[in-house]
């Protein structure tokens, strides 16, 4: 038999093969972004995610997001323009906790013993559902942009908030005001992550007063509407066959 | 090559690298016994912090029970310029362990609370203290720790501590400024795992909406042949993605309003240098010291450090101690060790003087001080002579006949001698 014999004759079958084929490029797809985006997200907000004395009202709302739109503007661009379905976001969004949560619960938990409540991953669904609903919506990758970027942005903070609030009580802890976050991150040692190296919110004569994650939030989702620009565009330079000279 | 042969030869390599590996580790696996404080060049663990009086309260506790490390640190002042200085940058009292086996439940620097960074000032000396309860069991290598900002850990001396009993009977229990009482270990656990887990399958659910049909090849096919949007994207399909996320809107408020709801009172997170620590008050110098000449005499693992001490106090003093790098080199016949110092770093006769006697008040002698002890090998402090900068830095000790103790730093040049 030929290597170019077909394997499959009858419409069942190929209707068969097809199905397997979509389940078999399903679970691949969503294996490379949990390698792939965990990477990128590791090395580009790792530690503001990694820890809960890091998940600040300022900085943490403004990286996180911002960061974490690049590998669903890609993927939407290619899952949509050429199959027309709309989950580029949410598949790639998945990926990135089901790695996230991996390596919490075995690496920082499993191995190192940091309790879960300190090293919990933010999710980050709601965001990739808005992106993926807009773009289903209004077939647009402009509207997606502007409309899906900025609500990925704004909507990150109050979706995490319910996990973050009892992280946020107050404490009066040796005679200083702490938050519980706080207090984890002085009880559970890190000898390689000393205090100083926590680049939180510390308030200047430049910043806002009380209410900084709107504002934190809304410049989010300002820089997120302009990276979702330029990476819809790696979507469109890079899903091509045209580098590869045989295949 | 043919496909068996392939096979075959991959599979014997596979197997000579497992065999390997489980011979390597099966015939010598020792345990891990420090934290790397020996690669540091010497002479920046010779002039930065100088740890002493250190006490562990104890070598072996139960998880829950607490334990102290405590003692002074001597701030050197002529710290390395290549290195940033916690005058400057900020320090952070930290503890040298294998990640939280302990919790640190409290720091002090002079008496003041540190929970984060502060400063300090060269050539002071300072009280510190750590409160430590035991978390998980097994038996940990504990080192004094700062961490300085752009310079890094400076590690002092380090002990080995046995933690009995079990992690799961863990508790740290604090009471909120609303009245709460929560386990820091476990508090908000529930919810972060529920919520998580709800977002994680509502998501799965958006995307098994769209498995549910022909996915890829079907759909690639058709849009490459133009089929209309509309056969691959029903007006079923945009209210149900419409639904979806209405949902998530909805949830994220309605979570968002029972937090608040629920936790009324927050904070955000607390951040910032705490400021200058005040250091242990110093008076004028009873003890003066000198720098003549210092060397390494490498055959015999030993530092000939000459100096011209004066005697300004009201008694006669005689050289106890020189420390450096938390090395411990002591004169046997003034003063002895009852502190269960670890013994790596402690020479209890390696220290001797050629002329011995009392300096009397008012009296300014030369003497020559000889510190010997494999210790300069092991712990790498002989590798000074071939630093890029071959300057050492220390403390002196001496006793007065009223047993008060002066602590004098002193550096300099170290010169080798190799006959």
């Amino acid at each position: 038999m030929s290597s170019y014999s077909p394997a499959v004759f009858t419409k069942a079958e190929i209707v068969q093969a097809s199905r397997t084929a979509d389940w078999l490029i399903l679970t691949l797809t969503f294996l490379v972004f949990t390698g792939g985006f965990h990477v990128h997200a590791m090395l580009t907000m790792g530690d503001w995610d990694f820890w809960s004395d890091w998940k600040d009202r300022r900085l943490w709302v403004t990286v996180t997001p911002i960061m974490c739109i690049t590998f669903p503007a890609a993927v939407q661009y290619y899952l949509w323009g050429k199959l027309r379905l709309p989950f580029g976001a949410t598949i790639t969004i998945l990926g990135l906790l089901f790695g996230e949560w991996v390596n919490r619960y075995f690496n920082f938990w499993g191995w190192t013993y940091f309790p879960i409540n300190f090293v919990w991953a933010a999710t980050m669904v709601p965001g990739a559902i808005i992106l993926d609903v807009i773009l289903l919506w209004s077939k647009s990758y402009i509207v997606t942009a502007v409309v899906g970027g900025l609500g990925f942005g704004l909507i990150f903070y109050p979706g995490n908030w319910v996990m973050l609030a009892p992280l946020h009580q107050p404490v009066e802890y040796h005679g200083m005001a702490m938050t519980l976050a706080d207090i984890q991150g002085y009880h559970y040692v890190r000898t390689g992550t000393p205090e100083y190296i926590r680049f939180v919110e510390k308030g200047s004569l430049r910043t806002f007063g009380k209410d900084v994650v709107p504002v934190s939030a809304f410049f989010s989702g300002f820089i997120c509407v302009l990276i979702y620009f330029i990476w819809h565009f790696f979507g469109r330079w890079f899903c091509t066959t045209k580098y590869l000279t045989e295949y | 090559m043919s496909k068996t042969a392939m096979i075959k030869r991959v599979g014997r390599w596979a197997a000579a690298g497992l065999a390997m590996v489980v011979g390597a580790t099966g015939l010598y696996a020792p345990e891990a016994s420090a934290h790397g404080e020996k690669s540091q060049q010497a002479f920046l663990r010779m002039r930065t912090l100088h740890w002493y009086d250190l006490k562990w309260s104890t070598d072996k506790l139960k998880v829950n029970e607490k334990m102290t490390v405590s003692g002074k640190f001597h701030v050197f002042k002529n710290w390395p310029e290549t290195t940033a200085n916690p005058q400057y940058s900020p320090a952070f009292l930290n503890i040298g362990i294998p990640g939280p086996v302990f919790t640190r439940q409290e720091s002090y620097i002079g008496g003041q609370f540190v929970p984060r960074s502060v400063n300090l000032t060269l050539g002071e000396n300072y009280t510190f203290k750590v409160v430590l309860q035991a978390r998980r069991p097994g038996r940990w290598h504990m080192h004094t720790m700062m961490n300085v900002e752009a310079a890094g850990p400076i590690i002092g001396p380090g002990k080995w501590v046995q933690i009995e009993g079990t992690m799961a009977d863990y508790k740290s229990e604090v009471q909120t400024l609303t009245g709460r009482t929560e386990d820091v270990e476990r508090v908000g656990t529930a919810g972060i795992w529920g919520w998580s887990w709800f977002w994680f399958l509502f998501g799965c659910a958006w995307i098994a909406y769209w498995a549910m049909k022909p996915l890829f090849i079907p759909r690639y096919l058709a849009v490459k042949e133009g089929v209309p949007e509309d056969e691959l994207v029903s007006p079923m399909d945009v209210k149900v993605g419409l639904g979806f996320g209405v949902a998530a809107i909805v949830i994220v408020a309605v979570s968002y309003m029972s937090a608040n709801a629920t936790y009324p009172v927050t904070i955000p997170l607390q951040a910032g240098v705490i400021g200058v620590m005040d250091p242990i008050p110093a008076g004028a110098p009873a003890v003066e010291i000198g720098l003549e000449q210092a060397t390494y005499r490498v055959p015999g693992r030993s530092v000939n450090i000459k100096i011209r001490v004066t005697n300004r106090g009201v008694n006669p003093v005689q050289v106890a101690e020189f420390e450096t790098a938390g090395i411990r080199f002591l004169n046997p016949t003034v003063y002895k060790d009852d502190t269960n110092y670890p013994p790596q770093l402690l020479a209890p006769e390696g220290l001797s003087v050629d002329d011995n006697s009392p300096i009397l008040p008012g009296h300014s002698r030369v003497i020559t001080v000889t510190c010997t002890d494999a210790a300069w090998e092991n712990e790498r402090l002989a590798d000074a002579i071939y630093d890029p900068d071959a300057r050492f830095g220390g403390l002196f000790f001496f006793l007065d006949t009223s047993g008060f103790r002066h602590v004098v730093a002193i550096g300099g040049p170290l010169l080798p001698r190799f006959t």
